[in-house]
């Protein structure tokens, strides 16, 4: 696994959800698990992931959103557009600030546009995707809509 | 025209390099055919029956000589020495090779076009009136306007894996000449009791498996918020549009099943969150989109009178003016257009020879513009009455001046099974039979829109034929089955279906049955329309059946 992250290869300080491997301090949940646990998990005091899959309803979390430092969104095959629609409406709509990662299905040719609808994490499968990655990122000077 | 500037260029070059490197990776075996699909689709290309098949974008169907010539250059340079106009006011290549795509999209690039979008899951070609800017009964002209759609949706990021293909149409004026309410989005251009432009809104129409006609979602948006409203239906669509089912996918279907209120209501609450936003066209974005279009210059003074002697010295000359040619909006000019439907040619397809040939009539006689129609035609829109007759002329030595338009000849038609891997039957062998059969008495019947798809997928639009053929497959043989009463213009209406499909060799017969019916039963200048609404189906149906 690669992770890009603000246009660069770098490590990652979260927990790995493939491995189990903790990492102090910090906590990723499934939605369902936030709901189950939510009181539990703001006491820990820990730093909070959330994982959502690109279809899941957000409106019970909405108001919760400042509670948590990244969100995960599980690209179940990349030519399923809804997580560019989520990913859009968290950060412009809902103003979300933290980091917003893209995993599961996500191909080097679409990086540019997941980066442009508000993910700043993209997650590949190894070193040579994200260094060709990071070339498609480089490929338009261009755009004709707001950034 | 739209000319494009600097940022404009760099942006379709830029493109090119990208599908260049795509293209190199995927010959390589670094990108896998799934996943190389949805690139090359969204750069026009399709793997077809034969060959691939490169689909170029004309935007809202206006183009230059210039941009025509390339086309001829394209099409002996890469293809066969021909090109294929389609009901999007688009033009396709049958035969490219894969690896000679990039070459092809960089002399695109050249002349200021692309192939962005003419394919894949996103929002297709913006589609408006051919006659846009030159006919008596606009409002306000679209182009503009459909630049700005278009810019806004070129490789829009958000929305390109929607979960099925996106069209949008424009028209600017009362009569819809732009097919809007088979659309995903039609818009028409509206002025509201204080004078301000805006547009109504329809939603979800479309043909294909399920034609269904578009209806209103809202009567009336201001034009500085039409982007941010299309951007919430977008949104819509793209988080609860079907993906289940291919054949579900379109945003009609999902209108149809949540119900058009409710389809509302979750625009209008996602539009409140982005109104008055980013998205916002001031007046001055829209004037400045305005000033990019070139500016013709009309000569004021010009006069009927050359043209009066040549209507009545030369009849064939005035079969053709009273065919193919239309009333302008400035005195002194006509509208003419160029017929794509000449015997024992596919409908809408061109020799590279013709290309030449139409962007030199159109740089000398029209303002070096040419125009595609949906009903697979060109046109040169700015003609000096006074030279209609050496336009004539000169039309017909190139096979360019068949007087049909309108007429029963004049049909829409898809590839059907000679090209396209989708098809259950052939269309262009039964154009070439109807136009036989018809070529002689075609004008004297009158106008009848006559449409043909190979399949149910429908890009031949039979739902909307006055004669509507759809081809089918029953047990590996071809059969038709024949609609009547469907309409494009003005109140869209899906035909309806006339009986049991027919085989193949009976077709041209059954096509000769009801227009016999028509014409046995017409009041004097009643349409076929008309007739049919009057006397209804049975008469056809006895016709057409009773004789098999």
């Amino acid at each position: 696994m690669a992770l890009i992250k603000n246009k660069q290869i770098c490590s990652d300080g979260w927990p790995n959800l493939k491995t189990s491997a903790t990492s102090a301090g910090r906590v990723i949940v499934s939605h369902d698990e936030w709901l189950k646990n939510k009181d539990e998990l703001i006491l820990s005091g820990k730093r909070l992931g959330l994982t959502l899959e690109a279809d899941e309803k957000i409106d019970e979390f909405l108001h919760d959103i400042g509670k948590f430092s990244l969100i995960i969104i599980n690209i179940a095959s990349f030519a399923d557009g809804r997580a560019y629609s989520l990913a859009k409406t968290l950060r412009f709509t809902h103003q979300f600030k933290g980091e917003i990662r893209a995993i599961g299905d996500v191909l080097p040719d679409q990086a540019l546009y997941l980066t442009r609808v508000g993910f700043d994490a993209l997650q590949l499968p190894d070193n040579k995707a994200a260094e060709l990655t990071l070339q498609t990122l480089a490929g338009f000077s261009a755009f004709y809509q707001p950034n | 025209m739209y000319l494009y500037n600097d940022f404009d260029q760099t942006l379709v070059n830029e493109r090119v390099e990208q599908f260049r490197n795509q293209t190199t990776r995927f010959l390589n075996g670094d990108l896998t055919e799934e996943q190389f699909r949805p690139l090359r689709l969204m750069n026009g290309l399709y793997i077809q029956t034969h060959a691939p098949m490169l689909r170029v974008n004309i935007p809202y169907g206006v183009l230059s000589s210039k941009q025509m010539r390339m086309f001829a250059h394209i099409s002996t340079q890469y293809d066969k020495s021909y090109g294929h106009f389609t009901t999007r006011q688009n033009i396709q290549f049958n035969w490219p090779k894969l690896e000679s795509v990039p070459d092809i999209l960089a002399d695109l690039a050249s002349v200021q076009m692309h192939a962005i979008q003419s394919s894949g899951n996103c929002i297709r070609n913006i589609t408006c009136d051919p006659l846009a800017g030159v006919c008596a009964d606009e409002l306000e002209d679209p182009r503009p306007y459909c630049e700005i759609i278009r810019q806004w949706s070129t490789l829009h990021p958000e929305f390109s894996y929607l979960p099925r293909k996106f069209k949008i149409a424009v028209s600017g004026s009362p009569k819809d000449r732009a097919a809007t309410q088979v659309h995903d989005i039609g818009l028409h251009m509206r002025r509201d009791n204080n004078g301000n432009m805006g547009f109504e809104v329809l939603v979800g129409g479309g043909l294909g498996r399920t034609p269904i006609i578009g209806q209103t979602l809202s009567p009336f948006i201001f034009e500085k918020d039409v982007l941010s409203y299309l951007e919430a239906i977008l949104r819509i669509y793209n988080r609860f549009g079907r993906r289940d089912n291919k054949y579900k996918a379109r945003i009609k279907i999902l209108v149809r099943e949540i119900g058009l209120e409710t389809f509302r209501e979750q625009v209008e609450a996602e539009w409140h969150c982005i109104k008055g936003g980013e998205l916002t066209l001031e007046s001055k974005q829209i004037e400045h989109i305005k000033q990019r279009f070139q500016v013709l210059d009309y000569h004021t003074d010009s006069s009927d009178k050359v043209l009066t002697e040549h209507l009545s010295s030369d009849a064939k000359f005035k079969a053709w003016f009273e065919q193919n040619t239309l009333t302008h909006k400035q005195n002194g000019y006509r509208i003419a257009f160029i017929s794509l439907k000449a015997p024992n040619q596919a409908p809408g397809d061109i020799t590279d020879k013709q290309m030449n040939i139409v962007a030199d009539l159109a740089e000398q006689y029209s303002f070096g513009l040419i125009r595609t129609t949906h009903d697979q035609n060109l046109a040169l829109t700015d003609i000096k009455s006074d030279d209609l007759y050496s336009l004539w002329q000169q039309l017909q030595q190139h096979n360019l001046a068949t007087a049909n338009i309108g007429t029963i000849t004049d049909m829409i038609c898809c590839p059907g099974l000679d090209f396209c891997s989708l098809a259950n039957a052939s269309s262009i062998d039964i154009a070439q039979g109807i136009t036989q059969r018809f070529t002689n008495t075609a004008t004297e019947i009158g106008d009848i829109s006559l449409k043909m798809s190979g399949c149910m997928n429908g890009c031949g639009h039979h739902s909307i034929g006055e004669i509507g053929i759809l081809g089918v497959d029953k047990k590996g043989e071809q059969w038709y089955q024949l609609t009547l009463g469907g309409s494009d213009s003005h109140q869209s209406k899906l035909g309806d279906r006339l009986g049991k499909a027919i085989a193949k060799a009976d077709v041209v017969d059954a096509i000769d049955n009801i227009v016999n019916v028509y014409k046995d039963n017409r009041h004097d200048g009643e349409v076929f329309s008309a007739t049919l609404k009057r006397i209804g189906l049975d008469p056809y149906k006895e016709r057409v059946y009773g004789s098999h």
